[in-house]
């Protein structure tokens, strides 16, 4: 057979993922070129120079390069190249960790055969999942009446895909090496957020503008390929660089064993193996975590836990402190002459304070990111994970009521929220004395409690949904597309008149509708998201008490 | 066989009280049928069969009864407690082993224990270390490293260590090697010898033979006959094979009760039969000398098909 059937079983197993990140990067087109059809946009060119750097937005600005730059460039680059890099990991560790690849290899393929037909899978769905949302470019604007004559669509188009492409191949490559979906998927997302955060921040920073060429996103779109067209040269890097790691993956893959059954091995299991540390680390890492359900979900994600808060802290709380302080203040004079109308357009932050930065930076996007992430993965795993993984029946033959799991389950997920929110507001807080920019501890505090509940409400919606079906993916899917919808909801609401009306629709309107950071905590607000994840919980222990437990796994 | 004496003695016992009972127990799944008005009566104190194919509602059955998924139709009492009212109080009673049994991949075997453990507030641990010293558990591994048949014996470690008044248990040797097969089934009737009792499934009769007091075949989603397991061995049909140290005649075994299918060569006899031993060896070394007997069990569906016809021939 000239095409393989590993590449087509790859290709049949994961293009509805595709077909869907497509679909909605073409509905933000539309909606992105319906809202930002309503504006005025002359002032844009107006932005500061490091801050149009900050936000990708070129020197000519237009209805058509807006709403194409956004879904091209940092959203549809951010999209593709994480369904790339969730697929590049999945393809040899998650056939790993789900015992199939001892049985793909017992077939007379080698597995420098199965490593490629993967990576020709991912190459192929990448390509067509770009092309799926090139196709529609031409006719929406065509339908808005916008103008996008000038732009090289088709340039950013192949950007995008080679992009997909790298990152794909960077997480095949650890997930080759190591056999750990897991490890393949967080440390290229870490790379990807810092790579991608790289090339927008340090720009603005003096003296640090060359070190984003090290960043691989700087190849993606540091060209501008929309307005400049193709650079070859930064696709060849990326080409060159994607073929390494593909190499690294085929020496790492063919060198070592299978694993069996991926099962984590964790610090405290490699210092249980101590003999003298045993007693001690044995209570912590074995009899401690599965005292009870909650500590037992406590231990089940407690490296998500420490990744995003750590992540939140560090990077997104007290870096950006000293960052926004060593700001030139000329840029920042700049930004106190723009109009508040302007600046809602960018997200709402008005750069000129402190606040507003942080607004911008953190709380706009990355802190609801975080927090959801956590509540959502532990929503959908609560139920519908014990479900999948076939370990619900076991449990339910003991003295435990449904309720009851369902409330541990639940009661962890909110400590964990609250645990990425305490993270993110100490590290705000200290950035903030850091960088001597005298903001409100008090404000802060507010804040980092709305995005708290504003991540129970889509953690409690995933439980729901797990609690409904007994599906993790449609869960965890479900939950994530909702919060992604809202905050698409929430952010064109600020510049569309006709979205304004319904923003209130979103929990997210309920999170930083008040400027929380400049004014304080909202009471009100607070007590919609409270109640919106007391409903979702509700309906959650009801779902699951009338439901028959599933046996089979996914599917 | 001692295990056999053993059966047939604890089939008389523990009439009195009924460890389960279900009344036209009916379970669709959308239009599919799972189970259909099942009756089943298992008593305490016995080992307890549940015989059936791939796919005949075994499991459906199980998971009915533990109110992992509610019955369509018809009712289900454990120690006399209504399997979905009074759940809570039955699952402190109980131990139980799902078929297909996946535990946590990142605990350890005791880790596992101790978290199950705790939902029941504790374990006498010495029992636990006396479990896993007959079967030959090593629970200091993760479940993830383990093989199957070692998986196995942690989900059957689990399911005994709480000493439980009933045990229901899917398919529970699945993965065993035949010498820890024998541990558990040992492990079993002396549950049974303590007076509590023990609902197992499996798909082979041999299996279900050696420890149970009283089977039940399900099949299609019906249950088809409850039979003490004395009974059923003398109905069961095996094949048997003679060598004979002379020429044999069809007519020397055909009058024999229960022989079918014979079939002769030279010296080398083959036959179905479901009667008694006994009187077919008789009939055998009445006029030769028998060099060499096989006999092999019959698969359960051929079981089935002679109850199907005896059944039919009652009528």
């Amino acid at each position: 057979m000239a095409v393989s059937g590993v590449f087509l079983r790859a290709a049949h197993d994961r293009w509805p993922g595709w077909a869907i990140g497509a679909v909605i990067l073409t509905l933000l087109l539309l909606f992105g070129m319906l809202a930002y059809r309503d504006v005025e946009l002359s002032t844009f060119s107006e932005f500061p120079e490091a801050y149009r750097s900050l936000l990708r937005i070129g020197d000519d600005v237009d209805v058509g390069g807006l709403a194409v730059g956004y879904v091209f460039g940092a959203f549809g680059g951010i999209v593709v190249a994480v369904m790339a890099l969730v697929m590049g990991a999945s393809s040899i560790a998650g056939e790993e960790r789900n015992g199939t690849m001892k049985i793909l290899l017992a077939n007379p393929k080698s597995r420098t055969h199965v490593l490629a037909s993967k990576a020709g899978a991912l190459a192929l769905l990448a390509g067509l999942a770009v092309f799926a949302l090139w196709i529609p470019v031409q006719p929406i604007a065509a339908l808005l009446d916008v103008e996008i004559g000038g732009l090289q669509v088709e340039a950013m188009a192949l950007h995008l895909f080679v992009n997909g492409v790298f990152w794909g191949s960077v997480a095949m490559a650890i997930g080759a090496v190591t056999g750990n979906r897991n490890t393949a998927i967080g440390a290229t997302t870490g790379i990807l957020v810092l790579s991608f955060f790289a090339v927008g921040l340090l720009p603005i920073v003096e003296g640090l503008e060359e070190l984003r060429k090290l960043s691989p996103w700087y190849y993606f779109d540091g060209s501008d390929p929309l307005r400049n067209g193709v650079a070859w040269g930064h696709l060849a890097i990326l080409l060159a660089a994607s073929a390494v790691f593909l190499a690294m993956a085929v020496a790492g893959f063919n060198r070592r064993d299978l694993k069996s059954q991926s099962v984590g091995t964790t610090l405290l299991d490699r210092l249980r193996g101590n003999p003298r540390l045993n007693r001690v680390i044995g209570r912590l890492a074995g009899s401690a975590r599965v005292s009870s359900i909650w500590a037992k979900t406590v231990s089940d994600h407690q490296a998500m836990l420490l990744i995003t808060s750590a992540a939140m802290f560090l990077v997104l709380g007290v870096l950006l402190g000293p960052t926004y302080a060593g700001l030139s203040p000329e840029a920042l004079s700049a930004y106190e002459a723009l109009p508040e109308e302007l600046l809602a357009l960018v997200g709402g932050g008005d750069m000129s304070t402190p606040e507003g930065w942080y607004t911008q930076e953190t709380f706009g996007l990355m802190a609801p990111l975080a927090v959801i992430l956590v509540t959502a993965v532990m929503g959908a795993g609560a139920l519908a994970g014990e479900e999948s993984r076939r370990t619900m029946g076991l449990l339910l033959a003991n003295p435990i009521r449904r309720s009851r799991i369902v409330i541990e389950k639940a009661a962890t997920m909110a400590v964990f929220a609250a645990l990425v929110g305490i993270a993110t507001f100490a590290g705000v807080a200290l950035g903030s004395v850091w960088g001597d920019l005298g903001m409100s501890v008090g404000n802060i505090a507010a804040t980092a409690a709305l995005q708290v509940l504003v991540g129970l409400v889509f953690g409690a919606l995933a439980l729901a949904v797990g609690a409904g079906t007994g599906r993790t993916s449609v869960a965890l899917f479900g939950a994530a597309g909702a919060a992604l919808a809202f905050h698409l909801l929430t952010s064109l609401a600020k510049i569309s008149d006709g979205l304004a009306d319904v923003a209130w629709l979103s929990p997210f309107h309920f999170y930083l509708g008040s400027d929380p950071l400049r004014t304080g905590m909202d009471w009100g607000n607070a007590g919609v998201l409270i109640a919106l994840s007391v409903v979702f919980f509700g309906l959650s222990l009801a779902l699951f008490q009338r439901r028959d437990v599933r046996l089979s796994a996914e599917g | 066989m001692a295990m056999a004496m053993q059966a047939e003695v604890g089939a008389v016992n523990g009439a009195e009280g009924a460890a389960i009972r279900t009344r036209g127990l009916t379970k669709f799944y959308g239009k599919n049928r799972g189970i259909e008005d099942v009756d089943l009566d298992v008593r305490e104190g016995e080992v307890f069969g549940f015989l059936g194919p791939n796919g005949a509602g075994k499991t459906t059955t199980i998971r009915t009864l533990l109110d992992e998924i509610r019955a369509t139709a018809g009712s289900a009492t454990i120690l006399g407690l209504d399997t979905h009212k009074e759940a809570m109080a039955i699952r402190r009673r109980i131990g139980y082993i799902p078929g297909d049994l996946a535990l946590y991949p990142n605990l350890t075997g005791r880790d596992t224990l101790t978290y199950f453990a705790n939902m029941r507030g504790g374990v006498d641990w010495s029992f636990v270390d006396e479990l896993a010293e007959r079967l030959d558990s090593d629970l200091s591994r993760k479940v993830g490293d383990l093989s199957t048949g070692n998986r196995q014996k942690v989900g059957v470690i689990q399911a005994f260590m709480n000493r439980p008044d009933l045990l229901i248990m899917d398919e529970p040797t699945s993965g065993l090697d035949p010498l820890v097969q024998r541990e558990f089934q040992t492990l079993v009737r002396k549950v049974a010898a303590e007076g509590r009792t023990v609902f197992l499934s499996s798909h082979t009769l041999s299996e279900v033979q050696r420890v149970a007091d009283r089977v039940g075949i399900i099949r299609d989603g019906r249950l088809i006959t409850v039979e003490s397991v004395a009974g059923l061995r003398s109905k069961a049909m095996r094949r048997v094979e003679f060598v004979l140290d002379s020429e044999a005649d069809v007519s020397d075994f055909q009058a024999v009760a229960g022989v079918r299918d014979v079939v002769v060569s030279g010296t080398h006899v083959e036959m179905s039969f479901d009667g008694d031993m006994g009187e077919l060896l008789k009939a055998a070394t009445d006029e030769h000398a028998v060099a060499d007997i096989r006999t092999s069990e019959a698969g359960l569906e051929e079981i089935f098909l002679t109850y199907y016809h005896t059944e039919r021939e009652a009528e």
